[in-house]
């Protein structure tokens, strides 16, 4: 080989390790559970032995009534989950940027929902939702109100996961929104004070907008997140009443041990694949247009 | 691996000893017959549910080894969880379960796929079978229901039929009932569905703040149950014999209003019990009456678990049109890919023998037998056991069909139902939609191909 054919190969040399973890590691399963989803597949079989049906499992999925109420649940349970833990989590970030005496042992507090292990979450909130011991409807009976039926009735049980949900992921947009609030540049949030804006004025004009590249990112991780969640649910409802709660992952989980249909089960599982892929690329197209934009009024402000 | 580990080790140890126990052997000579000499020092694997019975059978097995000098390790399972690890055992070249407990709806996935082995082949080994084994001893009922296949329909007896596993941890349904609240109320232990149905929501008048009958109820699996529990002894069956679906005729409504019935009147939270919060329910005194499974009955005696020990008495399962109990819980079953398969038919039948049996039970496990529900010993330490012998009878190996969609067919009407007794829709429709989407799964599975 010529000197300049080496030259022109050295990148990819040091490229090719990389590119085989890739295609083993990610491209290979994603690869099976695509061929996966275009076969009839009972996991007594082996893949080999599956018959393929082309694309039946996608057809059928698309008129099966449990499925479509799954995903109207989920995108339900996700869109509350997500709006209202960046509001309370950017909020307590915003309450919590400040030099107060002790606010390292609060910060540490507030994030220890999230390191507690999914099923203990579950339990520990099944036990605290329980209809006659639970702690929700002691106190309200202590109170002198009705019992709540947390779990036991279709809108509580969703409200009753929403808020377990809400308990444990909020710290993570929290901790986030903290990193981003205490690494923005001083200088612009200074030369506010000095315009005299006040506190309001300097979070809507300045924090939010400047904090919004890693607010988005954030956004975009909590949504692919919610769109997975399992065991918590799994743990406290198994999906129930009817099929009130029973969330994507959930029905994708009971399709492949319950109902014993792999193939069905890997065609919903990239359903699930393709939204956020969807989700994924519109946040992105967002963010490209948004800086565009950015960059268009920089320019035109110098060209001035 | 850690498990591979280990049955690496315990090979190593097991060749050991059965070299020095070889050298014995020839030493002493063949003076006394033991079949289980061969297999001595082997170590099986098995595979059992974490289950009132098989914690019985847990507290047995040292005396398996101690009389055959077969050692057992156990992987001890939550019961729902198994099926979808044996799943991946059983499709495995060389499996690592020697004998495995399955769930009575597993039978029809298992064999199909020819993942267990015809117990024929043991039982025609001389050097294996026990001719004192006496299988006309144990219950018909569950034997129909768990070990055969290849018959009627495909899970049930016939001429042509084959067994693949034996009962063992199988249960049948009775009727519990508090002794000192029937008695302070001067009420009659139900013998029909009407006088059942009658007390169910009468009790929580009598009695403030306590339910009539501690049910399951959860979606899912556990209020299709609940449900099939009332279908069978109100006249109705899930298919007719050409596989139609008669789940929304007029005795499978009627189950399900009275499903829904004794959920309305139930304890507090009802709606959402699994099987363990139901029975927890009748354990804390918050219900009056149970009627489920008998593998219930030794945790009602245990005080650490029950308030109530010493004040329940059992009775059959109430009789609709016709007296039909459940039949269910476990079989146990040797792998076709499991590596001590003599070895672990023998532990089977030894588990399974009048001998195994009455030690199981005795231990508070669930016996298989006629015997065992007739022993002197057994009854007297468990006084319900007749009773529960009586029971059997009635024990209807069809109550629920065993074929590979049933899981499907079993989580729809399970969340439909759930939808009757939590959001209020109409049992008819309900099951009218059960039915329908149960048509297309059986078409789709060619069960009307000979129609």
């Amino acid at each position: 080989m010529t000197s300049a054919g080496m030259k022109r190969m050295t990148p990819y040399m040091f490229l090719a390790p990389a590119a085989a973890i890739m295609a083993v590691g990610l491209l290979y399963p994603i690869g099976y559970m695509v061929y996966a989803s275009f076969l009839d597949w009972n996991p007594s079989q082996l893949i080999s032995e599956a018959e393929g049906v082309g694309l039946r499992n996608y057809a059928s999925l698309l008129g099966d009534a449990s499925f479509l109420e799954s995903t109207a649940v989920t995108l339900k349970f996700s869109t509350i989950v997500v709006v209202t833990e960046m509001v309370v989590g950017v909020g307590l970030a915003l309450l919590l940027d400040r030099n107060i005496r002790g606010v390292s042992v609060l910060r540490t507090i507030f994030i220890l929902p999230m390191m507690i292990a999914p099923i203990v979450v579950g339990l520990m909130w099944r036990y605290m939702y329980h209809p006659s011991v639970g702690i929700f409807n002691q106190t309200l009976k202590g109170w002198g109100l009705e019992p709540v039926p947390w779990l036991s009735d279709a809108d509580w049980a969703l409200a009753s996961i929403i808020i377990a949900d809400i308990w444990q992921w909020t710290p993570f947009i929290f901790i986030l929104a903290l990193a981003a609030l205490q690494s923005l540049p001083r200088s612009a949030l200074e030369a506010a004070r000095i315009d005299g804006a006040s506190g309001w004025q300097q979070i809507v004009h300045i924090k939010l907008p400047l904090m919004m590249p890693v607010l988005v990112v954030t956004g975009l991780l909590r949504l692919i997140d919610s769109f997975k969640v399992l065991e918590v649910i799994l743990v406290m409802t198994n999906g129930g009443p009817g099929l009130s709660t029973e969330i994507l992952s959930l029905r994708i989980a009971r399709t492949a041990s319950e109902f014993r249909e792999l193939g069905v089960a890997a065609a919903m599982s990239n359903y699930l694949l393709l939204i956020l892929l969807a989700l994924t690329v519109i946040m992105f197209v967002y963010n490209k247009v948004v800086d565009a934009r950015e960059a268009a009024v920089r320019q035109a402000a110098e060209e001035a | 691996m850690f498990m591979i580990a280990k049955r690496v080790a315990a090979t190593a140890a097991a060749l050991s000893l059965a070299a020095g126990a070889a050298s014995l052997s020839l030493a002493a000579g063949a003076a006394m017959a033991n079949p289980y000499e061969p297999y001595k020092g082997t170590t099986l694997v098995v595979n059992f549910p974490a289950h009132p019975h098989y914690h019985a059978v847990m507290k047995v097995l040292p005396e398996f080894t101690k009389e055959t000098g077969i050692k057992v390790e156990v992987d001890l399972l939550q019961y729902l969880k198994m099926r979808e690890k044996q799943t991946l055992e059983l499709t495995k070249r060389k499996g690592d379960y020697d004998l495995i407990a399955y769930v009575v709806f597993s039978k029809a996935d298992y064999v199909y796929a020819d993942q267990l082995e015809n117990l024929a082949r043991f039982f025609m080994n001389p050097k294996l079978a026990d001719p004192k084994y006496d299988p006309d001893d144990l219950i018909t009922g569950y034997v129909e229901n768990i070990g055969v296949v290849g018959g009627k329909k495909g899970y049930l007896p016939g001429p042509l039929d084959s067994v693949y596993g034996i009962p063992f941890g199988s249960e049948t349904s009775v009727f519990g009932y508090r002794k000192d609240i029937f008695e302070k109320h001067g009420l009659k232990v139900p013998e029909t569905y009407d006088e059942l149905l009658d007390l169910v929501c009468k009790i929580p008048e009598l009695e403030p703040g306590m339910g009539g009958l501690a049910s399951r109820a959860a979606s899912g699996h556990q209020a299709s149950h609940a449900f099939l529990l009332h279908l069978a002894p109100l006249g109705g069956r899930v298919f007719d014999d050409n596989w139609n679906p008669t789940i929304n005729n007029a005795a499978g409504v009627a189950a399900a209003k009275a499903l829904k019935k004794i959920v309305d009147c139930g304890p507090e939270g009802a709606k959402t019990f699994a099987f363990a919060e139901a029975g927890n329910a009748f354990l804390q005194g918050k219900t009056a009456m149970f009627l489920d499974t008998t593998v219930f009955a030794s945790s009602v005696e245990d005080p650490k678990k029950s308030k109530i020990v010493g004040k329940v008495g059992w009775a059959l399962h109430p009789k609709g049109v016709r007296r039909g109990s459940q039949t269910g819980g476990f079989g146990i079953a040797i792998p076709k890919n499991a590596q001590n398969k003599e070895a672990a038919f023998l532990l089977m039948q030894w588990l399974t023998s009048r001998h195994g049996d009455k030690l199981v039970a005795l231990a508070g496990g669930n016996p298989s037998r006629y015997s065992t529900h007739a022993d002197a010993d057994v009854n007297a330490k468990y006084p319900y056991m007749k009773t529960f012998g009586e029971a059997l009878k009635y024990a209807d190996p069809d109550w629920r069909p065993i074929i590979p969609v049933w899981g499907k067919i079993n989580a729809d009407l399970g969340t439909t139902l759930s939808k009757v007794l939590t959001e209020g829709l109409d049992p008819q429709e309900a099951l009218d939609g059960v039915a329908a989407r149960t048509k297309a799964i059986m078409e789709e599975a060619g069960y009307y191909t000979w129609q």
